[in-house]
């Protein structure tokens, strides 16, 4: 049965009465299809759904992660991370201290990413990491940072290209040995961040559409990376808007591979790349 | 008897031997009394028959002297001889007749003896003797002596008559002598035994007490041993009793807490009890002995046991994990067998051959975590492992552990290799390093748990290799399954982006027709070609599209301002988008100006890709701007002069400051209402005319002035005309600390535009040295004058 736009909205009332989620300003159509995703998986037709939401507190947060996508790897989409590495993370070069807000973090292989690019360029002392998801059980995964093996078997490219090559420079090679950063356990199919890497960064749920600023503080770097596609014009607005209020000056909003500010924000920004630098 | 029974010794004797003595004494006292009295007596008798003699003679003379028989004359005669007693009080020497009568008393003469005593004398028949009889006088009976010597011539006895009361009555002082003697030695006596008893009786005393405690079967102090008396002796046996006591119940503790080593010697051969404690000590050395051989044979069973029981648990509870099973396996048999070291091997296949790899090595108490494989009959392992026989040995080389075994460390004293065989199938072996040698039945303990081991490890193997099958399986299935969910994120992810991207195209396209519609548009490459270009550019500049592409932007900017646009030209090279309005001339020198914005575009890692100039045509709306900026120019240029002027006026009000300033300092200002009241003196005012401040301040001028006090009609016509408008000078003199202070007033009216008298200002000058030298002038004039008219 496919999921109607009435039933869509009924499902964006429902949650948002029963719980401060608010999904309204969520792109229909990509919500649609992750309601259609659920209804099959729990084998559920759209009454009995918004039923159980309505009695079930648990069954709703399940829903709520469920709905949330989570995609990320350790260093996804290589150019953006050299566009860091020699465009944007040098500007903090002096900074005495160098604010990072991971905005939908995930399972938090960026916010490692970030991690192990700042102890690379010898900044890592400054950095304060703050990492952020809507969806509790990532930021579990995050704060663990064990992440399969086999199947991320493109983590080690990505780090290959990232860390140890150089773009610009095709002669210079780093060699930064994997165990430097990871403990790779074949055996039990697991790639570990090391602890020294985990216990570094303030990992809270927070949710973009209602939750502003959790920090006491402003930001050098908000990296929010596809989360933006599956909000809808206005509701990105609101997420650049908050963006921008908590940038120090000059301070920089990475955005993933295809999304842009258009609109009204975008004239309060530089773009650089997928980077934006705050006027 | 009986209430003597309950006394103490020391009483008793006392109270028995104390009445014997005084008894005995008394008895001794009586008899003495008695044989001096009797002696006495009779000496009294002899000594009244002497005296009798004596008489007699004196008789015998009498008698001659007077003739024959008694007579008066002889009576007479012989009186006086009778008159004095002879020894005592009453034995008076008396002639008695035969039948009793006194013929010469000095007090009974006439009287007679009593008839009892003439019998006896008549009886005795005796010419002299003694007899006693009974007196009987007037007021008392008396016991007397009668000593007779029986006188011929007269046929009368001589006699005297002695009393032995009277006798004895020397006699009694000698009696309490006795008495006090007697008393006396059984007082001493009394002391004398009491003294000799009393530390007996102390003695006698501890003793019983002691032997009370030893009855009660409690350990007594020993008693003092004062002396070598039997009582010295008995206690010394006695404290000899306590010692013998004393160490039998030792012996017998020491025995009880089973110190069966505890050296006792019995305190004689003959010592019943030490004899029979020692033969007990001996039974229960014997038992104990017999009991700790059966109990360590009972130990060695329950170990065995025990331990076949505990392997079996441990060997039931992880067989599902190989490491665990061998870590737990080696572990707890080290520390069974409390030796130090030890490892398990389990059989491997290779390929081509077997090998053994040890699964678990645990020493001094700690796992260890190596990794080694041995050979099939390398080493003494290999050689267990070939052999399937158990390897023990009590002297190990000195490397052996540290290089074959792979145990490693220090070199223990036995090695026991035992192999974990099941129906001769070898699963691997067990080896065990110890500083203690095996007993046998550890051995034997090891060999039957090897077996268990063995079973265990093959059926662990088995189940692990299906547990592992299971569980990849499992795995599998999980991993697709998350995987799936992962890519099913994917799609979603790039199924979002993709709208997303729709949906900014779609909005680009909107912004990019409405620019094109309405604004300049076109794109340069870096080196600030023209790649592309809108209608509205095509327009303005006058170009076609073909032209323009390939054309430098800067040339078609005017040449003034070529230099400008190439330093924009590097800042958005730079990265920053610039704002400008750029000068353009057109194809028919058509001059245009265009507001414009140059944004450089980056693709993701950063790099320039291209230029895109958007503008707006503001050619008339520059041109009114240009009209505006000259009318600009102009108000600036009259800004300008008002200003100049400004200047100037301010330099004079500066000017005027001063000049007030001055004349602040050199004159005496006041300023006055129309109405007349004083509202400021200054303070030269002050300083000249010695009013203060306050005095005048506040007040009419009418009121204080000299003149409008003085001449009213000239104040009046003088305030009028100020009132009109007309200055007005006066002069007057007035006398300050007597001194004649001259001044000169410039009352100035000042008027407002309505011609209204606004202020009068009175600016007064102190002349009076002018007024002074006016006056001398004038006296020298008048001298002259004098001078000329003489």
């Amino acid at each position: 049965m496919q999921v109607t736009d009435q039933d869509l909205q009924y499902f964006i009332n429902t949650i948002k009465s029963v719980s401060k989620y608010d999904f309204s300003e969520y792109s229909e159509k990509s919500l649609k299809r992750r309601l259609q995703k659920i209804l099959e998986d729990y084998n559920l037709d759209i009454i009995s759904l918004l039923t159980t939401l309505r009695l079930d507190r648990d069954f709703l947060e399940k829903v709520v992660k469920e709905i949330t996508v989570n995609t990320t790897e350790l260093f996804r989409d290589p150019p953006v991370w050299h566009l860091l590495r020699s465009r944007i993370l040098p500007r903090f070069k002096n900074n005495k201290t160098i604010n990072i807000w991971h905005a939908g973090c995930s399972t938090g292989q960026e916010v490692y990413s970030m991690l192990i690019l700042l102890n690379e360029m010898g900044m890592l002392e400054k950095a304060k990491i703050f990492a952020t998801d809507i969806n509790s059980d990532v930021l579990d995964v995050a704060k663990q940072g064990v992440y399969k093996y086999r199947f991320n078997l493109g983590y080690l490219d990505n780090f290959d290209k990232v860390i140890k090559e150089n773009p610009l420079n095709f002669e210079e090679y780093n060699d930064v040995p994997y165990e430097k950063y990871f403990d790779i356990d074949k055996v039990r199919d697991t790639i570990t961040i090391k602890k020294t890497l985990t216990e570094l960064p303030i990992f809270r749920k927070h949710d973009l559409v209602v939750d502003g600023n959790l920090f006491f503080a402003k930001f050098d770097l908000i990296l929010c990376r596809n989360v933006i596609i599956y909000f809808n014009y206005s509701l990105q607005n609101k997420v650049f808007e908050l963006f921008h209020n908590n940038l120090y000056s000059k301070g920089v909003l990475l955005l993933g591979m295809h999304e842009t500010i258009l609109g009204p924000w975008s004239s309060r920004f530089e773009r650089l790349g997928q980077a934006y630098i705050k006027k | 008897m009986k209430a003597l029974n309950n006394l103490k010794l020391a009483q008793r004797i006392q109270l028995t031997i104390i009445p014997l003595m005084v008894v005995l004494f008394a008895l001794a006292g009586l008899t003495l009394n008695y044989f001096s009295s009797t002696r006495t007596i009779n000496n009294s008798i002899k000594e009244a028959h002497v005296y009798i003699d004596r008489l007699i003679d004196i008789v015998n003379i009498v008698e001659l002297k007077t003739g024959k028989g008694l007579t008066s004359s002889d009576i007479f005669e012989l009186k006086p001889y009778f008159i004095k007693p002879a020894f005592n009080k009453t034995d008076f020497p008396s002639l008695i007749s035969k039948n009793g009568e006194f013929l010469i008393h000095t007090t009974r003469q006439g009287a007679r003896l009593p008839i009892k005593a003439v019998q006896e004398l008549k009886n005795l028949k005796a010419n002299e003797g003694h007899l006693t009889y009974q007196d009987f006088t007037d007021s008392f009976t008396e016991n007397r002596i009668l000593v007779y010597k029986y006188y011929k011539p007269y046929n009368a006895y001589i006699a005297i008559s002695v009393s032995p009361t009277e006798i004895l009555e020397q006699v009694k002082v000698n009696r309490q002598a006795l008495i006090i003697i007697v008393i006396l030695s059984s007082l001493i006596t009394a002391l004398i035994v009491s003294l000799l008893l009393k530390p007996i009786s102390r003695q006698l005393a501890h003793l019983s007490v002691r032997l009370k405690q030893l009855a009660h079967g409690e350990i007594p102090t020993y008693v003092k041993v004062t002396d070598k008396s039997e009582l010295g002796n008995l206690a010394n046996s006695l404290n000899g009793l306590i010692d013998g006591h004393k160490s039998t119940t030792e012996f017998a503790q020491q025995i009880e807490q089973n110190k069966l080593d505890f050296e006792f010697k019995p305190l004689s051969k003959n010592d019943q009890l030490g004899m029979a404690l020692l033969q007990m000590r001996e039974s229960l050395k014997r038992a104990q002995h017999e009991e700790a051989k059966r109990k360590e044979e009972d130990n060695i069973r329950t170990w065995v046991n025990v331990g076949l029981a505990k392997f079996g648990d441990i060997l039931r509870q992880n067989n599902n994990d190989l490491s665990l099973l061998a870590d737990s396996v080696i572990q707890n048999m080290v520390n069974y067998l409390n030796a130090n070291q030890g490892g398990i091997f389990m059989v491997k296949d290779n390929e081509s051959e077997k090998y053994l790899e040890l699964l678990s090595a645990f020493a001094y108490n700690r796992k260890k975590f190596l990794q080694k494989n041995i050979m099939f009959g390398e080493g003494l392992v290999g050689t267990c492992a070939v052999e399937k026989q158990t390897i023990y040995l009590k002297e190990i080389p000195n490397d052996y552990i540290a290089i074959t075994s792979g145990l490693g460390e220090a070199t223990p004293t036995s090695l026991l290799i035992v192999p974990l065989k099941l129906e001769d199938e070898i699963f691997g072996v067990i080896e065990i390093a110890s500083f203690n040698e095996f007993a046998p039945h550890q051995i034997e303990f090891v060999e039957k748990v090897s077996e268990s081991i063995a079973s265990t490890l093959n059926s662990v193997k088995n189940n692990i290799r299906t547990r592992e099958l299971l569980e990849q399986s499992q795995q599998q299935r999980e991993e697709m399954t998350a995987q799936e969910e992962e890519m099913r994120q994917n799609m979603e992810e790039m199924q979002a982006t993709q709208e997303e991207m729709q949906r900014k195209n779609l909005e680009l396209e909107i912004i990019t027709s409405a620019i094109n519609q309405s604004l300049v548009s076109c794109s340069l490459n870096e080196d600030g070609f023209i790649t592309d270009s809108n209608i509205v550019f095509q327009e303005l500049t006058g170009y076609g599209k073909a032209e323009l592409e390939g054309k430098l932007l800067e040339n078609l900017i005017v040449e003034s301002q070529r230099q400008e646009y190439n330093k924009l030209w590097e800042t958005v090279l730079n990265g920053q988008s610039v704002n400008t309005t750029l000068h353009l001339t057109g194809s028919n020198n058509n001059e245009r100006f265009l507001l414009a914005t140059l944004t450089p575009g980056f693709d993701p890692m950063g790099t320039l890709i291209k230029i895109l100039l958007v503008g707006h045509d503001i050619t008339e709306a520059r041109k009114l701007e240009i009209m505006t900026q000259q009318q600009a120019r102009e108000i600036e240029k009259n800004i300008k002069r008002v200003k100049e002027e400004q200047e100037i006026s301010s330099q004079r009000q500066q000017e005027m400051e001063t000049l007030l300033k001055a004349l602040d300092q050199n004159c005496l200002i006041t300023i006055i209402e129309p109405d007349g009241l004083i509202t400021y003196i200054n303070n030269k005012n002050v300083e000249v005319l010695g009013d203060r401040k306050e005095d005048i301040e506040n007040r009419y001028l009418q009121d204080i002035d000299f003149t409008a006090k003085n001449k009213p009609k000239e104040f009046e016509r003088f305030w009028k005309a100020l009132h009109k408008g007309i200055k007005q000078t006066r002069e007057f003199s007035l006398e300050v600390k007597g001194k004649t202070h001259w001044v000169l007033e410039n009352y100035t009216p000042i008027m407002s535009e309505q011609g209204e008298l606004y202020k009068i200002i009175n600016i007064g000058i102190d002349i009076t040295e002018n007024k002074e030298k006016e006056f001398e002038l004038n006296k020298v004039i008048e001298q002259l004058k004098q001078q000329l008219k003489k």
